[in-house]
């Protein structure tokens, strides 16, 4: 009973926070409308023959008439630092359209523009997180910020003049805006990352979600004409990376669901047990009802519906259960990131595994139960 | 008309080794409206008579017949329908569940019949009013004495209005004075022209009934028809 309402909980609760997870995963990441692919280098580094440059990123946006915006992407984990606080920050070197195609809102100062990038100025604009973390404050612009560079030859910091602050965003295309320290890519390229125009990634968005398809393909072209090679790039269409990330998810429920499942087996099997000892000490009264007429079939649907019966009332006791723990994940987790939502998908699977439970695990009891010979059973004491 | 027929019943168990005859070629008739007493001392066969009777068992050789059907040759299941429909039984020990009220006790073999709910109340009331228990209806067994107990289970097995009623030493558990209400309750049944079929070793049940089967190692030694009182 225990192992049943145990199970039925957890695949309850695993259920809710899966599909809570693939909500949340779904709502960033259509945060931005379906019109985003993104293009990553499949041999970027500083050696490689054929790159994939910020040229391309322009061209692309030239040539491609549905792409309505286009951006190389570097992008790399470093450390920043301002007034003695140090803490890490995810440091892009972009284009200003980076702004319009990620969909960013500016809370103080400005964002970054072409003359930023024509002139090599050392300008940034940061996160929520950054400004909070680093300054305590909001309202920043001003300041100036620091990231450290650690090489062969020792760290070495490189200072930016803070001139805008975005926003608390949150997540935006499996990024977390409000950690940010947007940089114009010209000065990031050349005081930072030493790409010589190299770019791990191009974002492009297209005109409109109708165009985003359209847009994959004339995109795809391009980069196949200039490399000669398919394998030198990859094209992620944000429907591609929400099937990806619904994939995975999905893999996690299945492997979450089948340990939870173990402990539906366990109780399964008290189940069985305790209907055994139920037909034991029931086996007179099953020759009375044999006596007076009962078919053997009778007797065998009646510990059958009382097996399923066990299962199905543990099996609710266990869906309120998880639906209160989804409920307190649902509420609490929220500070980790972790949602719980409870669909009838999950409501009605519970139900269905108690009782498919209770009828698989009943059937054996029960079978013992109707071919005891009527003789024997009235004869027990 | 026979309402039960056996012709040559041989029942043979087979221990290991040994082979028990319990039963070595029986044959008797029972007539609608007699009230047969089969009486024999333990180990003469009785028990094993009894099971073939109420249809649990079936004979090792021979045939028996309830209302002209051969019963010795039939399938589980549709002994149970034999069981439940040509068969009152009445244990020594009453048998009743304990869980269930008198009522749903008497409800019961109508279930298994298939009767509808209304109809069953109606019969299962009827019956126990018949046996004197018009007042007890909703009490579980625990709350009545061995003797309502038993006019219970009497209600029971008439519920199906079967073809005879088949009692195991009815009154081996009771007083004196309950087991003379339920030897009563006999009496009057016979009257109404029920066919009973009792299976004792007590001789004071020779006074009872019609027909008078006397059973030793597994033979008939002899058949008496008690003229006497036209009981």
């Amino acid at each position: 009973m225990l192992g049943i309402i145990i199970g039925v909980g957890a695949v309850m609760t695993i259920i809710a926070i899966g599909d809570g997870a693939r909500q949340e995963i779904n709502n960033t990441v259509s945060s931005l409308g379906s019109n985003i692919i993104m293009v990553n280098s499949t041999v970027y580094s500083r050696f490689a023959s054929q790159p994939l440059e910020f040229q391309d990123a322009v061209d692309i946006k030239n040539m491609v008439p549905q792409v309505k915006n286009a951006t190389g992407v570097l992008n790399s984990n470093l450390t920043v630092e301002s007034a003695g606080e140090t803490i890490s920050g995810s440091v892009f070197g972009v284009m200003p359209s980076f702004f319009d195609i990620m969909n960013l809102d500016i809370a103080y100062g400005r964002r970054l523009d072409e003359t930023d990038e024509e002139e090599l100025r050392s300008v940034a604009v940061i996160g929520y997180n950054i400004a909070n973390e680093l300054f305590g404050r909001q309202n920043v612009v001003g300041e100036r910020i620091n990231v450290i560079q650690s090489g062969n030859s020792g760290s070495r910091k490189v200072s930016f003049e803070i001139v805008g602050v975005l926003e608390k965003t949150g997540t935006r295309l499996l990024f977390n805006v409000d950690d940010m320290i947007i940089l114009p890519h010209t000065v990031a390229d050349y005081r930072l990352f030493h790409m010589n125009g190299r770019t791990s990634s191009i974002f492009v968005s297209a005109v409109d979600e109708n165009t985003a398809e359209l847009a994959t393909m004339a995109t795809d072209f391009y980069l196949y004409r200039k490399f000669g090679d398919s394998d030198k790039y990859s094209i992620l269409s944000q429907d591609a990376i929400l099937e990806a990330v619904n994939q995975i998810t999905g893999i996690m429920n299945v492997i979450l669901v089948g340990i939870a499942a173990i402990s539906l087996v366990v109780g399964g099997i008290g189940i069985m047990n305790i209907m055994l000892v139920t037909v034991k000490e029931r086996t007179r009264e099953i020759g009375i009802k044999m006596a007076i007429g009962a078919t053997r079939h009778r007797i065998l649907m009646e510990f059958l519906v009382e097996s399923i019966v066990l299962t199905v009332v543990a099996g609710i006791i266990g869906m309120i259960l998880g639906g209160l723990l989804s409920g307190l994940i649902a509420y609490f987790g929220r500070a980790f990131g972790l949602t719980a939502v409870i669909t009838w998908k999950s409501i009605a699977l519970s139900f269905g595994v108690s009782a498919v439970i209770g009828l698989f695990f009943g059937i054996y009891p029960a079978n013992q139960a109707s071919k005891l010979s009527p003789i024997e059973a009235l004869r027990y004491e | 008309m026979a309402v039960m027929e056996l012709k040559d019943v041989w029942k043979i168990y087979d221990i290991g080794e040994v082979k028990v005859e319990a039963l070595r070629g029986v044959s008797f008739n029972v007539e609608d409206g007699e009230y047969v007493i089969i009486i024999g001392p333990s180990g003469s066969g009785k028990s094993t008579l009894l099971q073939i009777l109420g249809c649990l068992d079936k004979p090792t050789k021979g045939q028996v017949y309830i209302e002209n059907m051969e019963v010795s040759k039939m399938k589980d299941r549709e002994l149970a329908t034999v069981r439940n429909k040509k068969i009152g039984f009445v244990f020594q020990s009453f048998n009743l569940l304990p869980k269930l009220s008198a009522l749903e006790n008497v409800e019961l073999p109508l279930i298994y019949a298939g009767i509808p709910q209304k109809k069953r109340r109606e019969i299962a009331k009827e019956q126990l009013e018949l046996v004197g228990l018009g007042n007890r209806l909703d009490h579980k067994p625990t709350q009545l004495s061995g003797g309502q107990q038993q006019r219970v289970a009497i209600a029971r097995a008439l519920a199906n209005d079967p073809a005879f009623l088949l009692a195991d030493e009815p009154t081996g558990n009771l007083d004196t004075k309950s087991g003379e209400e339920i030897l009563q309750i006999f009496r009057k049944l016979s009257d109404m022209g029920k066919t009973l079929v009792v299976v004792t070793h007590d001789m004071k049940m020779l006074d009872e009934g019609s027909k008078i089967i006397r059973l030793l190692d597994g033979r008939i030694q002899s058949i008496e028809v008690n003229t006497v009182g036209n009981t």
